[in-house]
């Protein structure tokens, strides 16, 4: 590693540089990040989802692509590999399978204009033979199994902000809703899902019902030959799954800002609003409303974890996250300073003052497929308080926490974290007695959320599950390949 | 039905006659009979596969030669074998696919012509059509084979519910849930079976899934339905077949489901529907009495049925009522082939065949 990490401790910063010097190989990058990953030196869901989408960066540029199904195999281990590094942070498979959907719906992009030649030299036989066509033409819905309109809702959103800087890509429509995604779905091919039981044998490979394993050959033969016979596009692939790395990572850095901007919707004037931890995005978000309204603000300190950042944040002594790429301008003004009436009160509180809060706001580590959120500890005691006098509860999460795996078994992703924060080692009579623990996190069922904003809008739970269709691509959700049917 | 959207495709010229006049003396094609026949000799197909199956073995016996007539063919059988049962949901989850199915790919095929080529000759909607349906005739036992793949994969997606230690709960003679339990058993999972028995005495494939589950050394306790209540503080989780899974998210499934449903809602247990999404049907009930199914209603009597004993009336109603609704509030989640779903997006994959 160079000289120059020397003075700051190993997290974000350090690796970003690393992973940018020519000097360090992408093995040793790889390498790098699985032990901060291992050691929590890089830890939540944001600064994970930067170093991942950092080094996929790093591996596509320096990825020698004779074949472009390699590629996908090779950022499919290496997602692999850094989920069993830290199985419990969650955003670095979602980024991993955002990645993945962006070098597909390239390949798909690139298809797009060689396949009508293709299909015009099939139709001829197709009469007779429709299997025939098929064995002809490469077959790449295999890549494409369902959600590739997927990338198109990102792209679209993150397309306004391409142009702002005058690099707008015009063959793509600017998508700016997430409704829109119907009309994406319905233009693209028909490819549901309900279909393939009915459909022809070949075009459904990765279709639930055919055995991936005896089929996947096929897909890379037919890819092979197809990348060979015209290799000059394959650098362009590159070049476009590199810039959709790169609006990744900008919607990374500006999806607090773009959640925040849902501000005016949802708090109004003289509302109390309930919030828990120092988070950023809520902290954000509540910035924004009081530029325009006067509100109250009763602030959970979130013992013993997160209270000591939150009353810096209250106070406005907070400095942002040294790893963080915002630095100091986090917290360039406080809620106070803004004219909010802040009541800074302990968790024990939460229950007794609930009947005066008009909405609780909660920031969150992860949302899972079904709507679940796995939050801060005490997120699910503030939740359980709201849905008992039914004050909504509103989840701020940017998509890219959002992630399409099932939680089998929640007791999983729960953590515990350091105990002496909550009787400290100098405490020997404690600490001999009794057992401490600590838990970080807290699963929060969907049944006590009202609403989620994301960097797209407000959703409600059960539309969820749309959102994370449109930004993964249904044969990514399970990267584990050895333990998964498909 | 959207049969009016086929103008853009063009009308087929009477050019084979051949085909229409050489089977006209044959008898007429019987598709109740057929589709009781597919029912009763394969026990592992479903309702709507086998609904599926009877329509191409129609197709195959009777001779169409333009879209349109094959469209009216298929809706007047899909009528005779919707009114020959006395639950038609189930069925129409399958007939519904398999014309929606022809009408998508032929207009698909038909926009994508119109994309690719600038000038076609009139018959080329009719090779299209032939194609489709030469595919579908072709594949009859490949669709059967892909409907019982599925289970399969809700089986390998459905059996990380299960883990070491856990107990199931689990009524009802759904063939899925039995390859589940079943898929479950031979990963070496530890895990227990509770079996909430019919009363109904007759069907042999209740006491299958006990008897195989048992064969694979799980442990398994039979109850009686009645003690269900009792016993759910014992199991981790409840696990449902379903007959049909209706636009809401609801199921429709065998007695005892929505009982069961209730009590893990008031239990706060997880309650898991496994089912293929070739049950997805398109009907929108807002409870039970909404459904089209004969026999659903309760008839009061202040006759004592002398002679026959007081049961007779409530067997006989039991036979009856063999299905019901369960709503989607209580359902956790569904899985099928695709995955874990929320009741919710059962809705947008129908929306996507539909629309």
């Amino acid at each position: 590693m160079p000289g120059s990490t020397g003075i700051l401790a190993p997290g974000l910063t350090t690796f970003k540089r690393s992973v940018r010097s020519k000097g360090v190989s992408v093995e040793s990058s790889i390498d790098n990040l699985i032990s901060l990953l291992k050691r929590r030196q890089i830890r939540d869901s944001r600064p994970c989802a930067i170093a991942t989408a950092h080094l996929l960066r790093r591996v596509v540029e320096t990825f020698k692509i004779t074949d472009i199904s390699r590629l996908i195999d090779r950022v499919q281990q290496i997602g692999q590999r850094l989920i069993s590094a830290q199985p419990r942070e969650l955003t670095t498979g979602n980024i991993v399978r955002r990645v993945l959907g962006v070098i597909r719906e390239e390949v798909e992009e690139d298809r797009e204009g060689e396949i009508s030649g293709y299909s015009d030299a099939g139709t001829d036989s197709r009469p007779q033979t429709p299997r025939e066509q098929d064995s002809r033409a490469p077959d790449y819905s295999a890549l494409f199994p369902r959600s590739l309109t997927s990338s198109l809702l990102r792209h679209g959103e993150m397309d306004s902000k391409l142009e702002e800087i005058g690099d707008g890509r015009p063959q793509r429509p600017p998508l700016l809703t997430s409704q829109t995604s119907y009309a994406v779905t319905n233009t693209a091919p028909t490819v549901t899902s309900m279909f393939s039981l009915l459909s022809h044998p070949r075009s459904n490979v990765p279709s639930p019902t055919a055995t991936p394993g005896s089929q996947s050959p096929g897909i890379h033969l037919s890819l092979t030959s197809q990348a060979l016979a015209n290799a000059g596009a394959v650098k362009d692939l590159k070049a476009e799954v590199v810039e959709g790395i790169q609006e990744i990572l900008e919607e990374l850095n500006q999806a607090d800002d773009q959640i925040a901007g849902y501000a005016l919707e949802h708090i109004h004037s003289n509302e109390v609003i309930l919030t828990h931890t120092s988070s950023v995005t809520v902290q954000k978000f509540l910035l924004k409303a009081a530029a325009r309204r006067k509100f109250t603000v009763v602030h959970a300190e979130a013992y013993p974890n997160n209270h000591e950042a939150t009353h810096a944040s209250v106070i406005g002594k907070a400095k942002g996250e040294p790893d963080d790429d915002l630095g100091s301008e986090v917290f360039q003004k406080t809620l106070t300073a803004a004219g909010v009436t802040v009541v800074l009160v302990p968790d024990s509180a939460v229950f007794a003052l609930m009947s005066r809060v008009n909405k609780v706001i909660l920031d969150t580590h992860a949302v899972l497929v079904n709507g679940d959120i796995v939050a801060a500890a005490g997120a699910k005691a503030i939740a359980k308080a709201a849905k008992l006098h039914c004050t909504p509860v509103v989840v701020l999460s940017g998509v890219y926490k959002l992630s399409p795996v099932y939680p089998f078994d929640p007791d999983a992703l729960m953590e515990n974290g350091d105990p002496s924060k909550v009787i400290s080692y100098e405490d020997g009579d404690f600490v001999d007695k009794v057992e401490i623990e600590n838990p970080l996190f807290d699963y929060v069922p969907v049944e006590l959320v009202s609403l989620y904003i994301t960097n797209l809008g407000g959703h409600a739970p059960s539309y969820l599950h749309c959102i994370i269709d449109d930004h993964y691509c249904a044969e990514d959700v399970d990267l584990d390949k050895s333990n998964a049917y498909r | 039905m959207a049969v009016s959207s086929n103008n853009s495709m063009p009308t087929p010229t009477p050019e084979e006659p051949s085909i229409t006049s050489h089977s006209n003396g044959s008898p007429p094609f019987d598709i109740v009979k057929t589709y009781n026949e597919l029912c009763r000799t394969d026990p592992l197909l479903t309702h709507p596969i086998a609904a599926i199956e009877a329509l191409i073995s129609l197709l195959a016996a009777s001779p169409v030669d333009t879209i349109s007539e094959t469209l009216s063919l298929l809706s007047t059988a899909t009528t005779a074998l919707k009114s020959s049962v006395s639950n038609p949901i189930a069925l129409s989850a399958g007939t519904d696919l398999f014309q929606r199915y022809i009408i998508s790919t032929l207009q698909q095929r038909s926009s994508q012509d119109a994309k690719g080529r600038s000038r076609r000759n009139l018959a080329g909607g009719t090779e299209d059509f032939r194609a489709v349906l030469a595919h579908l005739l072709a594949n009859s036992r490949l669709f059967v084979q892909r409907a019982n793949e599925a289970r399969g994969k809700i089986a390998s997606v459905a059996r990380k519910f299960v883990r070491d230690g856990s107990t199931v709960l689990t009524c009802g003679r759904s063939r899925v849930v039995a390859a589940v339990l079943e898929a479950t058993a031979d990963e070496n999972v530890r895990f227990q079976v509770i079996y909430a028995e019919d009363p109904l005495p007759s069907s042999p494939n209740s006491t299958n899934i006990v008897n195989n589950l048992r064969r694979k050394d799980v442990p398994v306790a039979v109850i009686p339905f009645a003690a269900m209540a009792t016993v759910l503080s014992r199991a981790d989780f409840i696990l449902a077949g379903a007959e049909s899974v209706v636009e809401n998210g609801g199921v429709i499934s065998s007695m005892g489901t929505y009982q069961m449903g209730l009590l893990a809602k008031s239990k706060g247990r997880p309650f898991y529907v496994v089912a293929e999404s070739h049950k997805f049907v398109r009907v929108f009930p807002l409870d039970g009495g909404d459904l089209p199914i004969k026999g659903m209603g309760i008839e009061f009597s202040t006759e004592n049925e002398e002679g026959k004993g007081m049961h007779e009336e409530g067997r006989r109603k039991e036979r009856d009522l063999c299905v019901e609704f369960t709503p989607p509030e209580l359902i956790t989640a569904i899985v099928t082939e695709n995955g874990v779903q929320t009741p919710s997006a059962v809705s947008e994959e129908l929306i996507k065949i539909w629309y």
